[in-house]
């Protein structure tokens, strides 16, 4: 029988997806490649995977909707991929960080996935996150191109579906010697547009944090409880404060220069522009995108400019 | 060397003659025009077509606008820049900076709707609006819905003159909500030479704006002062 593919809409942890017997499928990434423009939307994040789930052009078997703690787009688009047929899971993160609801929401997930067959699956996991965080650390010393760590830290929510394909892609990158200059943190969700870090790199910025793809890296354990416990630090589904302390330890300990805040249109992170430009005392670009493709040029202009802010600082 | 500032509307070209500064003007499918004869070597470009003509080395229009403004007001604490396509909001003090390029009802082009919807040129917009008895409430922040009730206000009895003061008034709000606190603003760009819109965002803003003598070219000028 072949393995059941599971759709997933964010971060959902993977060894326990894995461990059921089962191959996860983050249906994000094949969005900013996608070039589709879809009619009723908000987010085009989730109007466009609601989309392709709906008319069967992403085949799953079933879907996993992280909504709680989250997004709510996801939430209701999730909803509507539901009834279209695909037998769907809503996961929810506690906002307060209860380690014992996370732990009762894995557990829920483990029964909608089948339940634990191979439980070796949480440490293969961890040992693969382990390279992430190398491979993170070497794009931050110029060893590694902020393009290709994105590539690679972004696939770790659903690590492309194969654990020994992904560990070969990792062991096959070769190391780089790039000059570091203009040292900037992304932060926010992921740009829509899938050329982003090739533009700011081709644009003499250096994207030494990616905040989202880093939460993908950071969190595991060997079982559910250990991992009901680490996940709760996953800073989206927390509290503001509880990520802007996050992130000022993370800026600090990678000396940015600058900080890019990516929005996307109608996510409410938007929200969050003006807090983060209060809390965070570091020059902040932030820029907002839409629909999938290339990076436009009045986003070019934006990240040329901060760059030129930056050089003359 | 010269300065070149290619915008979306309008190409300027700025250089420094026995010590004085000298400039030209053209429309930008003219561009060429203005640098038959100069080296590539000699230009330093900006504006939004910076990369698509020859240079020595090109800026973005924000960062020509900072070098530009200090020329005439070093102690500038924010710039606004009112473009034929797009209103930037630089603000100096803190590097920060603002861009409206998705709505058309803070740029150029909207006023230039409206000197299309009178038939007169855009430069007659600011003397008519100094007849102006009274000044109509247009309120819609959208381009294309302030037109439909600036017609509105027309067909009320408001007269022309009066009019077209009620859409400087709409066009100065949908700008001084990217304009940050400050009591140094310098506004530049070519829309900047109407007076009445400059009456109205001082209005607005309830402060004393300052304007270059020629606004327009401050982006060229600003090229050439970063690389010399
Ligand atoms: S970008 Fe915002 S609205 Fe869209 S899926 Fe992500 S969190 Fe939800």
């Amino acid at each position: 029988m072949p393995v059941k593919k599971i759709g997933i809409t964010a971060l959902v942890p993977p060894e326990l997806i894995f461990s059921c017997g089962v191959t996860p499928f983050d249906v994000n990434n094949v969005i900013p490649a996608s070039r589709k423009y879809p009619g009723n939307k908000l987010c085009a994040w989730t109007a466009i995977w609601k989309d392709m789930l709906v008319k069967k052009e992403i085949e799953v078997d079933s879907l996993v909707v992280v909504a709680g703690g989250d997004c709510h787009n996801a939430l209701v688009d999730g909803q509507k991929a539901a009834m279209s047929g695909i037998p769907t899971h809503f996961f929810f993160y506690p906002f307060d960080g209860d380690p014992e609801y996370l732990g009762s929401q894995l557990h829920r997930l483990s029964l909608f996935l089948g339940g634990i067959k191979s439980p070796e699956k949480f440490k293969e996991i961890g040992e693969l996150k382990k390279q992430g965080q190398l491979l993170d650390k070497k794009r931050c010393s110029g060893k590694l191109s902020s393009s290709e760590a994105f590539r690679i830290l972004i696939s770790f929510s659903d690590l492309a579906g194969d654990l020994a394909g992904f560990s070969m892609i990792i062991s096959d990158l070769q190391e780089k010697d790039i000059e570091v200059r203009n040292r900037v943190a992304l932060i926010g969700v992921p740009p829509i547009f899938h050329d982003f870090h090739e533009t700011a790199q081709s644009l003499d910025l250096q994207i030494v944090f990616d905040e989202l793809p880093y939460e993908f890296i950071r969190h595991g354990g060997s079982n559910i409880q250990e991992i009901a416990v680490n996940y709760c630090g996953y800073t989206f589904a927390r509290p503001l404060e509880f990520r802007i302390d996050f992130l000022k330890n993370e800026l600090k300990r990678r000396r940015v220069d600058g900080v890019i805040h990516y929005t996307q249109f109608a996510c409410h992170h938007m929200l969050e522009d003006e807090v983060l430009r209060e809390k965070l005392d570091y020059p902040m670009l932030t820029i907002q995108g839409d629909l999938p493709g290339n990076t436009p040029q009045q986003v070019k202009l934006r990240l040329e400019a901060f760059r030129e802010m930056l050089d003359r600082q | 060397m010269i300065g070149l500032d290619v915008g979306s509307t309008a190409a300027k070209m700025v250089w420094i003659e026995s010590g004085g500064l000298k400039f030209r003007i053209t429309s930008t499918h003219n561009w060429k025009e203005l640098v038959e004869g100069i080296d590539g070597d000699e230009i330093i470009s900006t504006g939004y077509f910076r990369n698509s003509v020859p240079h020595r080395a090109s800026l973005t229009e924000l960062t020509a606008a900072i070098y530009g403004v200090r020329h005439y007001f070093p102690d500038a604490e924010v710039i606004v820049d009112i473009g034929g396509q797009d209103t930037k909001v630089i603000d100096v003090r803190n590097n920060n900076f603002i861009i409206n390029d998705k709505c058309s009802a803070g740029t150029g082009a909207f006023l230039e709707f409206v000197a299309n919807y009178f038939k007169i040129e855009l430069n007659e917009l600011g003397s008519m609006h100094a007849m102006a008895k009274r000044i109509p409430d247009i309120n819609n922040t959208c381009g294309v819905f302030a037109l439909s009730e600036m017609i509105s206000q027309l067909v009320g009895g408001y007269s022309k003159e009066e009019v077209i003061a009620g859409m400087h008034y709409a066009f100065a709000r949908r700008i001084s909500y990217m304009i940050p606190q400050a009591h140094k603003v310098v506004l530049i760009g070519g829309t900047v030479k109407n007076e009445g819109m400059v009456a109205a965002l001082m209005d607005v803003l309830n402060i004393d704006v300052l304007i270059p003598d020629e606004p327009q070219i401050i982006n060229a000028l600003g090229a050439l002062k970063y690389y010399s």
